[in-house]
C-alpha cells in the first residue's frame, strides 16, 4: 500500500499518463512506469493494481478482459474522459507545486 | 479487446448507469494477479533470471500475495458499495432538499395550495374513475387464458340485410372439422330455464354449450370440476356447473352441493362444479349473468333429430383461433368454408341471401358496443384536466411575480437556472401527487357509490375495480399533470435575471409583468377555448337526449307493467306438457283466462317474450321470407325479426293500428294464418302497394296473409331506427317464452305478486320473473346515454366554472397593474362607465378569440360524436351559437368585478404607490 498521499497522487498520475498513450494491461502498465522513472518509484506490484481498481470506481479508467499479444487473457485498462481532465488538472496542480517547491528550495539553497 | 455484453456503454454513460455492469469478482482479480506473475516471471527469465529464481522475484515484487488479494477483494467490495451510494446519496439529497423547500412554499401560500388541490382532485379523479371503466371494459384482456385467441362467430345473410341469423349444428360440425383455424369451437345457445327445488320455481339464465366449452375458455371450477369433451354426449350431458351467484342464491355457499340433484325445466341434472366469482360467460346473454352452463352435443332430443343445415337453433359459437392465425386469416379461411358449404348444399344456402360466417375477437364483441360512449368520456376528462393544468398554471405564474425577488436572490448567491427550473416543478409535481392521492383516496371512498351510477348494460362491470394499474395510473397522471402545469412557470423561473429581476421583482411592471401578461393570456385563450368544446359536446349530447326522450316510442307507458313466464322444455318429448303447438296456444289461452281477472288490471296480452318493448338486451333474431307475389324472386331474400302475441296486444300498448285489422281470439289454429307488420316493415318491402292482402312466405315454405299494418314500436331502443318486423297471433305461432303484458291501476310490486299466484294456479312450474313498468324498461334502455350526458355535463360545468375562475385573475391582475393609468384617468375625469370599459376591453378580446378559437376546434372533433348523437348534426348551429353566448355571458360575469374596482381606484393613492 502506499504510505503517503503525495505517493498516491503521484502513482496516478503517473498511471493516468502511462496510459494516455493507449490501452494497456497491469503488467505493460508496470513496466511502462518502472522504464520512465528508472525503478525509482518503488512500490509493490500489487499496489500499482489497487490504484488501478480505485481509479476504475472512480472513473477515470475503464477496463475490459482482453487478450494479450502472446494469447493470454488480461485486463486492458483505458483513460476515461474524466481521466483525461484529471491528468490535465493534476499536471497543472503538480507543476505550478513542484516550481513552488522549488522555488523555496532554491531560495533555501541560496 | 472483446466487449462486455449487456448494455451498452454510450447508453449507460447517458442515463448515468454505472459503467461497471458488476462489481470486480474474486476470479478477475486473482486473473489479474496470475497473469501479472506470469508475465513478469517471463520478462524476469529474458533478463537472465533462473526460473525458480524469476518465480520468487515475480512473488516477492509482487507483495505478500495472499494479503495483496484479500486487500484488493476488499477494497473492490467497498468502492462498489460507496461508489454506488454516493451517486444515489447525492441525489436523494438534492431532491429532499428540493422538496423540503417545495413543501414550505406549498405550506406559506395556503390559498392557492387548497384551490389548486380542490381542483387537481377534481381533475385526476374525474380521469381516474373513467380510466377504471375504461381499463376494465376496454383494456384488460378478458380473464381467460390467452385472451386474444378467442373468438365469436356468427352467420350473416348479406343477400337479405341480416346480420347474426343464428348458426345450425351441421354448421357448427363444419367449424370444428372442416375450417382449420380452431383448436376448438363451441356453440351457445342461451334460453332461460326453470330451477325447482327452492320455496318456490326460480327462472335462472341458463347456457347450452358444447362439452368442451371450458376447455376452450382455459377456465377451471372454484369447486368440484367442469365437463369436458371426454364426456361427449348427443342430448344434454347429466353434470352441469353453477355460477358462484346461484350458488350462494341458491345453496346458501354451501360446499356439499357437488353431487347434489336438481331439477332444471322438469329434467334431472346432477351439480358438478361451482365456477369461481369471477368468471362471467364472454358474450351476450337473454338478461343477466349465467347461472347454470350444460354441457350437450345439440343432436339429440329436446334438439332435433337427425339436425337440419337450415335449422339455425344455435345463438352462434365461441372459439378459440389456432396460435399464429390473426383475425384476418382466419375470416379469410371461413370465407373459402363458406363457400364451398354453399356449393356443396345448394338448397340450404340460396345464393341470393350470400350467406357468410363473421369471426369477432370475442372481447370486441362484448364490449365494441360500449366503446364509442368511454372514448368520449375519456377525452371530456382529459380534457377537464387539461383546464385544471392551465388553471392551476396561470396561478402559479401569477404567484411567480411575488416570488421574482426570491428567484432572483436565489440566483444571484449561485443557483443555476436549471436548479431552479428544477426547484418550481418540484412543487408543482408535489403539489400534483397530493392531489393524485387524495382523489385516489376519495375514489376508494366514494366507490360503490359511484359504480351504481354506471348503466347496468356496460359489460364487464364486475371486473372495474381500484387496483394497481389504477394507482399506477394516478401515479402517471399527477406527474404528467405536475410537469404539465408546472412547465411555464418553472420556464419563468429559469429566464429571471439576477440582477434585473432583483430591481424588478417588487410589485408590478417591467419586462417580467409583460411575460407574464402574454404567458396567462394565451393560457387564459386555451382554456376558454377547451371549455368551449366540452360544452359543445355536452350541448350535442343534450340535444340528443332530448330528441331520443321525445321520440315516439309507438306505445303509451304509464301504467303499463310487463312480466315474463318461462315454460320448462324438458329434454324428454314424452315428459314435456307443452311439446306441441296445440299445447302451447292452449297454455296461451289459459293463461289468458286466468289472468284476466287479476285486480287491477284493465287489460291484458301475452305475447312471445321478445314483445316486451325495451326489454331485450341482445338484437332479435332475423328470419329470411320471401314475398312469392313478386316476379322477379321466390327466394328467401327479405329478412325480418318475427314475434307471436295475442288479440289485445297493441290495444294495452297503446299502438295505432295504421291499416287493417289486428288480430282476434279467432285468429288460432284452425283460422288461415296471418301477419300484421310495422310500418317499417311495409316501408322497405311494400313501399308502393298497399302491404295488407299481400301474402309473405317463410324459408319453411308457410304462406302467411298480411292483414294489418301498425305504428313501428321502438322495441330496440328509442334511439334504434325501427326495423322491419312481423307480428304472428300467438295462438296460430306459440311459444315457450312467453311474456304478460298489462294495463293497472295497481303498482308492480302489488301485480307481480297477483301475477306470479295467479300463473302458479295454471302451472306451478312456470317461473315468472322480470315484472317491471314500461316506464322503468324505457327509462334503462336509455341510461347509458344518460349516463355520458350527465358526466359531459359536470365535465364541461366544471370547466366553464374554472375558465370563469381563470378570466377573473387575469382580469384582476391586468386591472392592478394599471389602477396608476386608471386614477390618473379618474382624477382627469374620465366617466367610471368608460374605465369600467377599458379594464374589460382585453380581457373579454381574450374571450371571444377563445370562444372563436374553441367553436373552430368543435368544429373538428364533433365529428367523432356522431355516433352518440341522435337526430342531430354534429355541426348543429343552435347548440354552437347557445355556446357561444353563454360563455361571453360568463365572461362578461367574470370580469365586472375586476372592472368595477378600476372605476374605485382612489387617484391619489394611485399616484402615490
Amino acid at each position: 500500500m502506499p504510505d503517503s498521499i503525495l505517493l498516491r497522487g503521484t502513482l496516478d498520475l503517473l498511471i493516468l499518463k502511462v496510459l494516455i498513450l493507449g490501452p494497456m494491461n497491469g503488467f505493460e502498465i508496470t513496466r511502462a512506469i518502472e522504464d520512465r522513472s528508472d525503478g525509482s518509484l518503488d512500490v509493490e506490484d500489487s499496489a500499482l493494481y489497487q490504484a488501478l481498481h480505485r481509479m476504475e470506481e472512480r472513473q477515470l479508467l475503464e477496463a475490459e478482459w482482453g487478450v494479450s499479444d502472446k494469447n493470454r487473457r488480461a485486463r486492458y485498462y483505458r483513460v476515461t474522459r474524466a481521466g483525461r481532465a484529471r491528468l490535465r488538472e493534476e499536471s497543472q496542480r503538480w507543476a505550478s507545486s513542484a516550481k513552488t517547491v522549488l522555488r523555496i528550495l532554491g531560495e533555501v539553497a541560496r | 479487446v472483446t466487449p462486455e455484453p449487456g448494455i451498452r456503454r454510450g447508453i449507460r454513460r447517458f442515463f448515468r448507469l454505472a459503467i461497471r455492469s458488476a462489481s470486480l469478482t474474486a476470479n478477475d482479480i486473482d486473473g489479474e494477479i496470475d497473469f501479472h506473475l506470469r508475465e513478469r516471471r517471463e520478462h524476469l527469465i529474458a533478463r537472465g533470471y533462473s526460473p525458480e529464481d524469476a518465480g520468487a522475484e515475480a512473488r516477492r515484487r509482487f507483495g505478500e500475495i495472499d494479503a495483496a488479494r484479500a486487500r484488493l477483494l476488499r477494497s473492490a467490495l467497498r468502492h462498489d458499495a460507496s461508489a454506488t451510494l454516493w451517486d444515489w446519496e447525492r441525489h436523494m439529497d438534492t431532491l429532499m432538499q428540493d422538496l423540503r423547500y417545495a413543501a414550505r412554499t406549498l405550506a406559506r401560500s395556503r390559498g392557492l395550495t387548497a384551490v389548486a388541490l380542490l381542483t387537481l382532485i377534481l381533475g385526476i379523479g374525474g380521469n381516474l374513475a373513467i380510466f377504471g371503466i375504461v381499463n376494465a371494459v376496454l383494456l384488460q384482456p378478458l380473464p381467460f387464458a390467452r385472451p386474444e385467441r378467442l373468438v365469436r362467430v356468427f352467420d350473416d345473410l348479406p343477400g337479405a340485410g341480416a346480420k347474426n341469423v343464428g348458426l345450425s349444428v351441421p354448421e357448427l360440425v363444419d367449424l370444428n372439422e372442416r375450417a382449420g383455424v380452431f383448436e376448438g369451437v363451441s356453440g351457445l345457445i342461451s334460453a332461460s330455464a326453470a330451477l325447482a327445488g327452492g320455496e318456490r320455481v326460480e327462472r335462472v339464465e341458463f347456457l347450452g354449450t358444447s362439452p368442451n366449452y371450458f376447455e376452450l375458455l382455459g377456465a377451471k371450477a372454484a369447486i368440484g370440476r367442469t365437463y369436458g369433451q371426454a364426456e361427449w354426449s348427443p342430448g344434454f350431458l347429466d353434470g352441469v356447473v353453477i355460477s358462484d351467484a346461484l350458488w350462494h342464491r341458491q345453496f346458501g355457499a354451501d360446499p356439499s352441493v357437488i353431487g347434489r340433484r336438481i331439477r332444471v325445466d322438469e329434467d334431472p341434472y346432477t351439480i358438478i362444479g361451482v365456477m369461481p366469482p369471477g368468471f362471467r360467460h364472454p358474450g351476450q346473454t337473454l338478461s343477466g349473468d349465467v347461472d347454470i352452463w350444460s354441457g350437450t352435443g345439440f343432436s339429440a332430443d329436446p334438439f332435433p333429430t337427425p339436425p337440419a343445415r337450415g335449422v339455425r337453433l344455435l345463438g352462434g359459437a365461441i372459439g378459440r383461433l389456432k396460435p399464429g392465425l390473426t383475425l384476418q386469416q382466419a375470416q379469410r379461411r371461413l370465407d373459402v368454408l363458406a363457400v364451398d358449404l354453399q356449393r356443396t348444399y345448394p338448397n340450404d344456402y340460396p345464393s341470393r341471401l350470400r350467406w357468410s360466417l363473421r369471426v369477432e375477437s370475442a372481447q370486441t364483441s362484448l364490449t365494441g358496443g360500449v366503446r364509442p360512449t368511454l372514448a368520449l368520456l375519456f377525452i371530456a376528462a382529459i380534457f377537464v384536466l387539461l383546464i385544471v393544468c392551465v388553471n392551476i398554471a396561470s396561478l402559479l405564474l401569477a404567484r411567480s411575480t411575488v416570488r421574482t425577488r426570491e428567484f432572483a436572490v436565489r440566483k444571484a448567491i449561485g443557483a443555476s437556472s436549471a436548479r431552479l427550473a428544477r426547484q418550481v416543478l418540484t412543487e408543482s409535481v408535489l403539489l400534483s401527487l397530493i392531489g393524485g392521492a387524495a382523489a385516489t383516496v376519495m375514489l376508494r371512498v366514494t366507490q360503490t357509490r359511484l359504480l351504481a351510477l354506471i348503466p347496468p348494460d356496460i359489460p364487464r362491470m364486475n371486473e372495474i375495480q381500484l387496483d394497481w394499474p389504477l394507482v399506477a395510473f394516478s401515479l402517471v397522471v399527477s406527474i404528467g399533470a405536475g410537469i404539465l402545469f408546472g412547465l411555464t412557470p418553472a420556464l419563468r423561473a429559469a429566464g429571471i435575471a439576477p440582477v434585473r429581476g432583483l430591481q424588478v421583482g417588487g410589485r408590478t411592471g417591467g419586462a417580467q409583468s409583460i411575460g407574464q401578461r402574454r404567458a396567462r393570456s394565451t393560457l387564459v385563450v386555451i382554456q376558454i377555448a377547451l371549455s368551449v368544446v366540452l360544452l359543445v359536446g355536452a350541448g350535442l349530447l343534450l340535444r340528443s337526449f332530448a330528441a331520443v326522450l321525445r321520440t315516439d316510442p309507438g306505445l303509451d307507458p304509464d301504467g303499463l307493467i310487463d312480466g315474463q313466464v318461462w315454460v320448462p322444455v324438458p329434454n324428454h318429448p314424452e315428459a314435456n306438457k307443452y311439446l306441441t303447438a296445440s299445447q302451447q296456444a292452449a297454455l296461451a289461452k289459459r293463461l289468458l283466462d286466468q289472468l284476466e281477472s287479476l285486480p287491477g288490471v284493465t287489460r291484458l296480452a301475452v305475447a312471445s317474450s321478445g314483445e316486451v318493448p325495451f326489454s331485450s338486451a341482445t338484437s332479435p333474431l332475423q328470419i329470411p321470407f320471401s314475398l312469392p307475389d313478386e316476379a322477379a324472386t321466390h327466394e328467401n331474400d327479405h329478412a325480418a325479426s318475427f314475434g307471436a302475441v295475442s288479440a289485445h296486444y297493441f290495444d294495452v300498448l297503446g299502438t295505432t293500428v295504421k291499416r287493417g285489422r289486428v288480430f282476434t281470439e279467432q285468429d288460432d289454429a284452425r283460422a288461415p294464418y296471418v301477419v300484421v307488420v310495422n310500418e317499417a316493415f311495409a316501408r322497405r318491402f311494400s313501399p308502393r302497394q298497399d302491404p295488407v292482402g299481400r301474402r309473405v312466405q317463410t324459408s319453411r315454405g308457410i304462406e302467411l296473409e298480411i292483414v294489418g299494418v301498425v305504428e313501428d314500436i321502438r322495441t330496440a331502443g328509442l334511439d334504434a331506427s325501427p326495423e322491419p318486423h312481423v307480428y304472428g297471433s300467438i295462438l296460430q305461432f306459440p311459444t315457450v317464452a312467453l311474456a304478460v303484458l298489462m294495463r293497472t291501476h295497481t303498482d308492480v310490486k302489488t301485480a307481480e305478486v297477483a301475477l306470479t299466484r295467479a300463473v302458479a294456479e295454471v302451472d306451478r312450474e312456470l317461473p315468472v320473473f322480470g315484472v317491471r313498468t314500461m316506464r322503468e324498461l324505457m327509462s334503462a334502455s336509455v341510461a347509458r346515454r344518460r349516463f355520458s350526458l350527465a358526466l359531459v355535463s359536470a365535465f364541461a360545468g366544471s370547466a366553464l366554472l374554472l375558465a370563469a375562475i381563470g378570466l377573473y385573475g387575469v382580469m384582476s391582475f391586468l386591472v392592478g397593474q394599471r389602477s396608476q393609468e386608471f386614477g390618473i384617468r379618474l382624477a382627469l375625469g374620465a366617466p367610471p362607465r368608460a374605465i369600467a370599459g377599458l379594464a374589460a376591453r382585453p380581457a373579454l378580446t381574450l374571450a371571444l378569440v377563445g370562444v372563436l378559437l374553441g367553436l373552430v376546434l368543435s368544429l373538428i372533433m364533433s365529428r367523432w360524436l356522431s355516433a352518440l348523437v341522435f337526430d342531430v348534426s354534429t355541426s348543429d348551429p343552435l347548440t354552437f351559437a347557445s355556446v357561444g353566448v353563454l360563455l361571453v355571458a360568463v365572461a362578461t360575469v367574470a370580469c365586472l368585478v375586476p372592472a368595477r374596482r378600476a372605476t374605485r381606484v382612489s387617484p391619489l393613492d394611485a399616484l402615490r404607490s
